[in-house]
């Protein structure tokens, strides 16, 4: 297998070093034009955001601040996650089923979402249950919609075949179905991953004491741009570190699609 | 029913004890086999079977049956029902009218008691060749060393020593073709359902699995029900080859192949019996297209 890694196409490899210095680059366009324009006020600046984090971090609230939208954001993930998976499966298999609720699946699609927070105040009050539940709900139907997809697409002769291997039911789905829509169950995962933060900053806007979401808030009501930016750059570390979590286990998952070519025959 | 049985079969025939090769004095024997099975003679029957697809009459009223171990081979033109008259017998088709039997008992579901081969494959993408090929045992609850060992196996018989971790997108149409017959033998079904399954190989290719398929018809003593539009691969393969009428398709001429085994795909050409039922098979088809 030692000549599979010459083939496999990494892009990014070559590209970091023009990717960092495009980063540095806009960095000290933010700088210098926050400097020279004098508009740090509305636009802050790269030195004044990382005094805001320092600030931050020495107050020790950055830590707990993170751990909780961080949690309500991996529960919110793994909850909707396992409701949307489910529901998907089921729906997609059962096609009479999802062929009946397909229209209240469009009208629930297409309703923003966002607009039913404080809703989940009402239900679920102020707590963390409140960011949960909401970014549970958002990322159930990311995962639910792609799931859906996914198995409705599952290539019916590969079922009979696999029927008449001697597959009973509950083999085809794990064996067959399951792993078929493997892919679209990932690309479920990965657009509602940046959901479940989402649900949990809009919850914490909408009400809360403490967290990322909360920080921004606050920060805004006090017209301190630095702060505000602090939280982003908070949030971007977060979201880009779990998206690359999800991405090596799905390459784990997934591995068969990155399979080399063909291989030389063996020696007879 | 079968897996227990079937298995134990193959075991003893994988070895050194071949398929007796009765040198096939008349047609009307029964292909060899000692006849010890208990559950009759015929391992296929169609009884007055015909089948439609909405106002098409996609298969006429056909009867005809094949004695355990015999090799059948189904020719015809396309649309004639060939492919159809193996889908009853996997139960994957319901008849419209008659009954399938399939060694005395009526085929009312999915079949796992037959290996259905066709030119489509059905490799899982996400399963290496190994893990292909074990599919089956794992649905019949085989445990982890059994499967291993088997897999080994039948993935030597094939000649895919070496490949046991590639995947699909990594091997030749010829290759594929071997990994489905590895999975079927796998489990050691008593039938062999075979559909095209050489159509998209090419010629050379197709030769040698034909010499494949003679060995395996040999070990397992199975019957094999196979389809094609290719003549002389019918001729090579086969005890009889049954001939189709244009859609909706009977069976028009049931042709004896009476030619000595086992055979070389070859030499057999040169035989000049073989071009006598080459003619006698074209001319039939010939007048089926008119």
């Amino acid at each position: 297998m030692a000549q599979k890694s010459n083939f496999t196409f990494r892009p990014w490899r070559g590209l970091v070093v023009p990717q960092l210095l495009l980063l540095c680059a806009c960095l000290a366009i933010w700088q210098i034009g926050a400097d020279t324009f004098g508009t740090a006020f509305w636009t802050s600046s790269p030195s004044a955001v990382f005094e805001a984090l320092m600030t931050w971090y020495r107050s020790g609230l950055l830590w707990s601040d993170v751990r909780l939208t961080l949690a309500a954001a991996f529960l919110g993930f793994f909850l909707g996650s396992i409701a949307g998976g489910l529901a998907g499966f089921i729906l997609g298999w059962v096609r009479w089923l999802g062929d009946l609720l397909e229209p209240f699946i469009l009208a629930y699609y297409t309703l923003p979402k966002i607009a039913l927070a404080p809703l989940f105040v009402l239900w679920f009050g102020i707590g963390l249950l409140n960011k949960v539940m909401f970014s549970a709900m958002l990322v159930s139907f990311m995962v639910f919609i792609t799931t859906y997809q996914g198995v409705r697409q599952v290539d019916r002769d590969l079922v009979t075949n696999a029927r008449l291997l001697g597959a009973s039911r509950p083999q085809i789905w794990t064996k067959i179905a399951i792993p078929f829509s493997a892919v679209w169950i990932f690309t479920g995962l990965r657009i509602g991953l940046p959901y479940a933060l989402i649900g949990a900053i809009v919850g914490e806007f909408v009400a809360s004491s403490a967290g990322v979401g909360y920080r921004i808030k606050e920060a805004t009501s006090f017209f301190d741009t630095a702060a505000v930016f602090a939280g982003l750059v908070v949030l971007m570390a977060i979201s880009a570190t779990l998206l690359t979590i999800l991405k090596i286990s799905e390459r784990r998952v997934l591995r068969w699609q990155n399979a080399g070519p063909q291989q030389p025959a063996p020696a007879e | 029913m079968v897996s227990p049985h079937a298995t134990r079969y193959w075991h003893e025939h994988s070895g050194t004890h071949k398929r007796k090769i009765v040198n096939k004095p008349e047609s009307g024997h029964n292909g060899g086999q000692t006849g010890t099975a208990a559950q009759g003679e015929f391992d296929i029957e169609f009884k007055g079977v015909s089948v439609r697809f909405g106002a098409m009459a996609a298969l006429g009223e056909t009867t005809f049956s094949v004695r355990r171990g015999e090799f059948v081979s189904i020719v015809g033109p396309s649309g004639c029902g060939k492919s159809t008259l193996l889908n009853l017998l996997a139960g994957t088709l319901a008849p419209a009218s008659g009954h399938v039997l399939y060694r005395g008992r009526r085929v009312d579901g999915p079949n796992s008691d037959v290996g259905y081969i066709t030119q489509k494959n059905y490799c899982l993408p996400w399963r290496n060749v190994q893990d292909n090929v074990a599919l089956p045992l794992e649905f019949r609850g085989w445990s982890r060393s059994q499967i291993t060992h088997r897999v080994r196996e039948v993935l030597d018989q094939v000649g895919l020593t070496g490949f046991e971790r590639s995947y699909a997108s990594q091997l030749s149409g010829g290759m594929l073709q071997r990994v489905m017959i590895a999975r079927t033998l796998a489990y050691g079904p008593s039938t062999f359902l075979m559909d095209e399954p050489f159509g998209s190989l090419d010629a050379q290719l197709r030769l040698r699995m034909h010499a494949e398929v003679l060995r395996l018809w040999q070990t397992t003593g199975a019957t094999f029900l196979f389809v094609t539009h290719d003549l002389q691969e019918a001729i090579t393969l086969s005890d009889r080859v049954i001939v189709m009428s244009s859609r909706p398709g009977t069976p028009k001429l049931i042709l004896d192949i009476d030619l000595p085994r086992p055979r070389d795909v070859v030499e057999l050409q040169g035989e000049p019996k073989f071009g006598a039922y080459f003619k006698t098979l074209w001319n039939e088809l010939d007048g089926a297209k008119i």
